[in-house]
């Protein structure tokens, strides 16, 4: 049962839907910073969705070394210092 | 910008917390372009600043690594918290989170009551059941194909450019939290939204990071 309405669902999606996946792989190229800089319509769909792989990798990666350097000054703070109850209060 | 924000910073030592927050947000608003993504950030920041008083104010002392996992732990739910359910990937990151017994207590006490509504258990199981009967299918389908057809269907470029798009998509799928179980449409638009989001994590995370290296 699952297996007729999702191949119903799939082939209805591909017949409706080809066009509005064109204009959303061209939304997502937009964002990728490596193809901005070019003309839009010169990617092609496998180089858009590499490079969507490479940007996701990368903000992983930002936000797993942002965090590394804020647990490192979060361990450094003076404690008796007035800045370090500012931060105690926002944060700690 | 630096000197900008020692002044305002040293103004409002009297102030509670949120002010000084939204007065973070203020800096960071005035930098970003996208007018959408100011709400997720208020949203984000404010949840993620409760979740660090919750997972990093313990008497005890924390090791760097176990105070860093802390802060992205709590980065990640509050950004995903931030969104309400209202996207695929944001549920699927919290109940993948409860899923694992350490972060488990974590979750639920920075979510509180919302964690009831977010585990996905369940869905994600009859998920699995359905994924491994059609890769059973498919693998038998694609037996007799390549009986069939030998080696002529690889040559056409065309089947090329959709193998490797075919491809793509799966990197992108196991990149994406929840993507192994969405169709092509829906991982475009769950990238899409992944990435913006993303953006304004990394974002808060830096401006925060770097408020603290001035302070200290």
């Amino acid at each position: 049962m699952s297996t007729r309405r999702s191949r119903q669902s799939s082939t209805g999606a591909s017949r409706i839907t080809d066009d509005q996946i064109i204009q959303l792989l061209s939304k997502l190229q937009q964002l990728l910073p490596e193809l901005t800089n070019r003309r839009t319509n010169k990617a092609s769909a496998s180089k858009v969705l590499q490079e969507t792989c490479n940007y996701v990798r990368s903000l992983h990666r930002e936000v797993d070394d942002l965090s590394d350097r804020l647990s490192q000054l979060l361990s450094t703070i003076d404690a008796g210092s007035p800045e370090a109850s500012i931060v105690r209060s926002l944060i700690m | 910008m630096k000197s900008i924000i020692i002044v305002k910073l040293d103004d409002v030592i009297d102030c509670s917390t949120v002010d000084v927050l939204f007065l973070i947000i203020d800096l960071n608003l005035q930098e970003s372009k996208m007018h959408d993504s100011s709400q997720l950030k208020k949203e984000f920041i404010k949840k993620w600043v409760q979740g660090l008083q919750i997972c990093c104010s313990s008497k005890r002392q924390m090791s760097i690594l176990e105070r860093k996992r802390n802060i992205k732990l709590s980065a990640d739910i509050a950004l995903a918290s931030a969104k309400n359910a209202t996207t695929s990937w944001s549920k699927a990151l919290i109940s993948e989170a409860k899923k694992d017994r350490e972060k488990n207590i974590l979750v639920d006490n920075l979510l509180g009551h919302e964690s009831k509504f977010m585990g996905a258990h369940q869905k994600v199981t009859s998920h699995n059941r359905i994924r491994s009967k059609k890769i059973l299918r498919r693998s038998c389908g694609i037996g007799k194909r390549i009986k069939k057809m030998g080696y002529r269907r690889s040559d056409s470029p065309t089947c090329i450019a959709k193998r490797l798009v075919k491809k793509r998509t799966q990197v992108l799928k196991r990149l994406v939290p929840g993507g192994e179980s969405m169709d092509e449409f829906s991982i475009i638009t769950e990238a899409l939204d992944y990435i913006l989001s993303l953006r304004v994590q990394v974002d808060v995370m830096k401006n925060i990071v770097n408020a603290t290296n001035l302070l200290n």
